[in-house]
């Protein structure tokens, strides 16, 4: 089924991605263990990683609501910023053209 | 540092003014008001100890007790949320701590006139959870939003992230009760009216009771300005390939004259390096992203989009690289959460301790901050080459005057100090190099700070070099309000007041 | 000895509140259910680390501290929301553990003779009848299962249904539903041959070893049927199954911990379980501190509400809910009632404040308290448990709430 079992708690081994830094599941970040010999790393169970990581987003996303409505996309003002500068460019394009005739 | 010990009778005295359950004196009450989150000298804990502590509920239990104190000449010390970053709230004199944590409530909501009026033991997260419903908001928006109360930001004058549109702390409360250092229980605002936000009428006293640090008295009511909840927030980051890029840019973003806009965050060099050690937004840049900016807009959708469009063009154009939206979106969100994060402490070998977090919060001049940036880091290196237990955590440049978000930024070094080292010679060495970068911000002409107040060792001495001449009204004030200096005594260099004559 | 053993637990707990120490920055604070009634630092989550570097600094001792260790409800929402969890738990391997520290500081404050009068009648209590001693109730280990009397279930199987203490003596009506909701599935399970209680508020209060026993019961009650599996109704046997047994246990511990919601979300997912019969009704709910906050479980309550037809459902997110409480777990209304009285009491006017008549919980130890509160309400509130309504919506008659 799909419940909790402790033999599944254990996480994979890590590997490293960078100077410092190791994974263990894919998109999650984690300090190479080596750093952490003065302050030991606890046990923590997959489902423990698991939890903190999907409630963070979730607290990131509860905090944009609790200051606004909505929030806006930089990726798509970006988007609009190119296509009034392609629109520009066809209208430039045809004054030209214009002229030329 | 002498401490005045509590005699049976005025605990008595207190327990009938406060009631029975409210008087704490077990050790863990007093061990557990002395500290704030700034760097400690952990092992002179018991030196900072108050030798009682009340919980008052109302204003009048309030004036009994500073009466009371001040009849008996009893250090009196308030204590809001704890999370002043300047030792403000750390009893140096033992006496009464006046915890107002339990005065809480809410006391009027006026939609009309776009006021609240509550006690100052709130905080501010909270209150926006409770007057969600009227579609209002109370824009102050320090770091520790989740944790200050009302009472610590008019404590310490605070700084909210958000100003650049919505104004500081100051600017947002429009009057207070106070009770007076003597237990006179008073009204100041711009001049009188409880929710008149610009007057002429007389001096205007609520200046002088913002940021005090609780050296002229203890507010126990404010009555706070309330603006229509944001439509839209829009928060972009973007990186750069140098700071000197980044450092024009924020000078264009700033200038740009968009009423919006309620914030310009510069990250230097260090701050980023410091941020690809652990930060999972940082860690997979590319190399030759060294330096970045954060904004951030509020508003109605109708401003707010236009004018977003607007930034995002000024950045492009000045060499600014869009991180896009994961980035800045989560970045933004967790603006409060990532600071005072013991962990990101590195040894000279990168190993990992616990790391107590100095937030330096000078205002600083725009032409100044490329010299005080550089002349601080050359400071905390030679430190921690020196001593082995600090970490420099890099440099933030937030945008500083309220409405009108040029000229002069917050100027933040962050370094980290492991805690459980410390001994009377490495605290000595801390608080040298704590004066040594003051002193960088006095030369280039700025603010020792921003937003925590000049209460700290390594900051305080520095009091009468900074206000020059006003120093002086400075301590004719104190001596006319607090006679006796029972308020919150040894901050500030106040004790001045009293010695001379 | 008494010495050592603060020693002990120091230096085992040091790290861990100088995180905290250090930071310092009481993000904790209001979301702490405690906290935000008695607004007393003591009280604080950050108290509870500081304390620890005040034993090893200055001298502060178990009998100093103990009492204020009783001020906590074991929810879980100031360590979840502490950036050292929520933002470099992660990153680090290391995170905030607040409620390990308040446990081991009660049994410590068990083990050096500082016991508090309720928590100590209460557990001896549990050990003479082998169940809580759910108030107002009498109990007798011969009836812990009556609540099953007219189902005829089976002894054992691979499937262990794990009935609680307070539902299988007080509120009946929930393990009632809960077979009848499973058994309409199709979905095969049993119960214990002799269910004693899971021993985790026992744990909680202190008595280490105490709790111990009862887990050494059960794990072997499951063994002798011949289970693999438990399903838990009540989120408190669901962290005591999946954190304290795996402790005592270690790796011998295979036992697979399914929780009711998870299941029966499932069995809607995969149409073996249909809900059909409309409950008209505008209903809230309640996230379970140990299921939301705890363990993240905060879906599948959801999804099951959705899945009832007719049913209007005003949700509060369950970010939002990490500050909200029945004051019912951690032993802490066994100690301190005036104060979880009040912490129930607000949880239930913010359910008032959304025009609902049911609060629906999925957890049958806070529906006690929050009923008490509903009822005192102008707009009467009732409480319901969610596999009561389930049970409803699919049309099964399970006799009402019983209590
Ligand atoms: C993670 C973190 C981030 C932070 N970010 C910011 C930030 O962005 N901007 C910022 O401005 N600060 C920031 N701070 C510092 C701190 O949060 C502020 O200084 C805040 O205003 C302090 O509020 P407090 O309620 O904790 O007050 P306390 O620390 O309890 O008290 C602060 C001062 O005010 C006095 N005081 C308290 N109550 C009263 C009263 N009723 N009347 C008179 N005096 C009183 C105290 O005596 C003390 O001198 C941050 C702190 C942390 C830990
Ligand atoms: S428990 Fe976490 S949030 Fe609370 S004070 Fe400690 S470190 Fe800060
Ligand atoms: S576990 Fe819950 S009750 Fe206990 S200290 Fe944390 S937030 Fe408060």
């Amino acid at each position: 089924m799909f419940g909790f079992q402790l033999k599944g708690q254990r996480p994979p081994k890590p590997r490293r991605v960078k100077e410092g830094v190791v994974m263990r599941f894919d998109h999650v970040y984690e300090i190479d263990p080596d750093r952490m010999s003065i302050i030991k790393q606890q046990e923590m169970p997959v489902w423990d990683t698991q939890r903190i990581i999907a409630n963070r987003w979730e607290h990131l996303s509860w905090m944009h609501n609790h200051f606004a409505d909505s929030v806006i996309s930089g990726e798509e003002l970006e988007k609009e910023i190119e296509e009034s500068k392609k629109k520009i460019r066809t209208t430039k394009k045809s004054t030209s053209r214009r002229k030329k005739r | 540092m002498s401490s005045v010990a509590i005699s049976e009778p005025v605990i008595d005295e207190l327990r009938a003014i406060v009631g029975p359950t409210y008087v704490l004196t077990s050790k863990t009450a007093r061990y557990n008001r002395t500290r704030v989150p700034a760097p400690f000298p952990v092992h002179r804990w018991s030196e900072f100890l108050p030798d009682i502590v009340v919980l008052p509920e109302t204003t009048e239990q309030v004036s009994e007790v500073v009466k009371l104190a001040n009849r008996l000449k009893i250090p009196v010390v308030p204590r809001a949320g704890g999370t002043g970053l300047a030792d403000g709230a750390v009893p140096l004199r033992g006496g009464i701590l006046v915890d107002i944590k339990r005065m809480d409530k809410i006391l009027e909501i006026d939609l009309d006139n776009r006021t609240v009026t509550l006690q100052p033991g709130i905080n501010m997260l909270k209150l926006n959870e409770e007057i969600l419903k009227y579609g209002v908001f109370y824009p102050d928006d320090p770091a520790s939003y989740p944790c200050s109360l009302v009472g610590g930001r008019i404590g310490t004058s605070g700084f909210s992230l958000i100003a650049g549109r919505y104004g500081h702390t100051r600017d947002l409360v429009i009057s207070m009760q106070v009770v007076l250092p003597t237990g006179e229980i008073i009204e100041v605002g711009d001049g009188g009216g409880r929710k008149i936000r610009k007057s002429s009428t007389g001096f205007h006293l609520k200046h002088l009771f913002m940021g005090h640090q609780g050296t002229l008295g203890i507010c126990t009511e404010a009555t706070l300005e309330l603006v229509p909840r944001p439509e839209a927030e829009f928060a972009a980051f973007f990186g750069y390939k140098d700071f000197e890029s980044a450092y024009r840019s924020t000078g264009a973003l700033t200038k740009s004259g968009l009423a919006t806009l309620a914030s310009v965050v510069l990250f230097d060099e260090r701050k980023i390096q410091y941020l690809r050690r652990d930060d999972e937004a940082y860690i997979p840049q590319p190399r030759n992203l060294k330096s970045v900016i954060a904004v951030s807009m509020y508003g109605a959708v109708d401003e707010v989009k236009p004018a977003g469009r607007r930034l995002m063009q000024i950045a492009k154009d000045t060499g600014g690289k869009y991180l896009g939206d994961e980035v800045s979106q989560g970045d933004w969100a967790s603006r409060h959460d990532r600071y005072a994060t013991p962990l990101h402490g590195r040894l000279l070998d990168r190993r990992v301790v616990p790391m107590c977090w100095h937030c330096e919060d000078a205002s600083i001049n725009y032409s100044n901050i490329p010299n005080v940036m550089r002349e601080w880091h050359e400071i905390a290196d030679r430190y921690i080459k020196k001593y082995g237990i600090f970490d420099d955590w890099g440099c933030f440049f937030y945008t500083n005057a309220a409405y009108k978000p040029w000229g002069d930024y917050l100027s933040e070094i962050d370094i980290g100090i492991w805690e459980q080292k410390l001994n009377d010679k490495t605290w000595k060495a801390w608080v040298n190099c704590k004066r040594e970068i003051t002193e960088v911000t006095l030369k280039y002409n700025g603010s020792i700070t921003a937003c925590h107040g000049s209460t700290r060792e390594g900051d305080a001495e520095y009091v009468p070099e900074e206000m020059g001449g006003g120093f002086e009204v400075m301590k004719r004030i104190k001596r006319v309000l607090d006679p006796n200096n029972i308020m919150n005594p040894g901050k500030n260099m106040l004790d001045n007041a009293y010695e001379e004559d | 000895m008494s010495d050592d053993l603060q020693q002990k637990f120091v230096k085992k707990w040091l790290d861990n509140a100088y995180g905290c120490f250090s930071s310092g920055h009481k993000f904790c604070r209001e979301v702490c259910p405690v906290m935000q009634v008695t607004r007393n630092e003591n009280h604080s989550p950050t108290a509870f680390h500081a304390n620890i570097v005040a034993m090893n600094n200055n001298g502060l001792t178990v009998a100093d501290v103990a009492e204020d260790y009783v001020n906590c409800t074991l929810c879980g929402a100031c360590e979840l929301r502490c950036p050292n969890t929520l933002f470099t738990g992660d990153f680090y391997r290391n995170r905030t553990e607040t409620v390990k520290v308040v446990k081991a500081m009660r049994a410590l404050s068990v083990k050096s003779g500082v016991e508090q009068p309720n928590w100590k009648r209460w557990v001896e209590a549990t050990i003479d009848k082998k169940s809580e001693p759910v108030l107002d109730v009498p109990i007798d280990q011969d009836r812990v299962a009556d609540w099953a009397k007219e189902l005829d279930l089976p002894i054992g199987g691979e499937t262990i249904l794990f009935c609680d203490c307070e539902a299988a003596f007080y509120r009946t009506s929930v393990p009632k539903a809960t077979a009848m909701v499973l058994k309409r599935a199709g979905f095969k399970f049993g119960l214990m041959k002799e269910q004693w209680c899971c021993g985790g508020p026992a744990a909680e209060m202190g008595y280490v070893e105490q709790a111990r026993e009862f887990a050494e019961h059960n794990l072997s009650d499951w063994r002798a049927v011949g289970a693999k599996r438990i399903i838990t109704l009540d989120p408190h046997d669901y962290i005591t199954f999946t954190e304290d047994y795996p402790a005592y246990f270690k790796n011998g511990y295979d036992m697979e911990i399914v929780h009711i919601t998870e299941l029966v979300a499932e069995l809607i997912k995969e149409k073996k379980l249909r809900l059909k019969k409309p409950v008209k009704r505008v209903v809230t709910y309640h996230d379970p501190c140990r299921l939301n906050k705890r363990k993240g479980i905060y879906e599948s309550p959801r999804e099951i509400l959705r899945s009832i037809p007719g049913l209007t459902f005003k949700d509060v997110d369950h970010v939002t809910q990490w500050s909200y409480c029945s004051g019912a777990g951690g032993g802490f209304a066994v100690e301190r009632p005036q104060i979880a009285e009040e912490i129930s009491r607000r949880r239930m006017s913010r359910a008032a404040e959304l025009d609902v008549d049911i609060l629906v919980s999925a957890c049958v130890w806070s529906e006690r308290p929050l009923t008490a509160r509903g009822k005192e309400l102008d707009s009467k509130i009732e409480v319901r448990d969610l596999m009561e309504l389930v049970a409803e919506a699919a049309g099964l008659d399970y006799g009402g709430v019983k209590t």
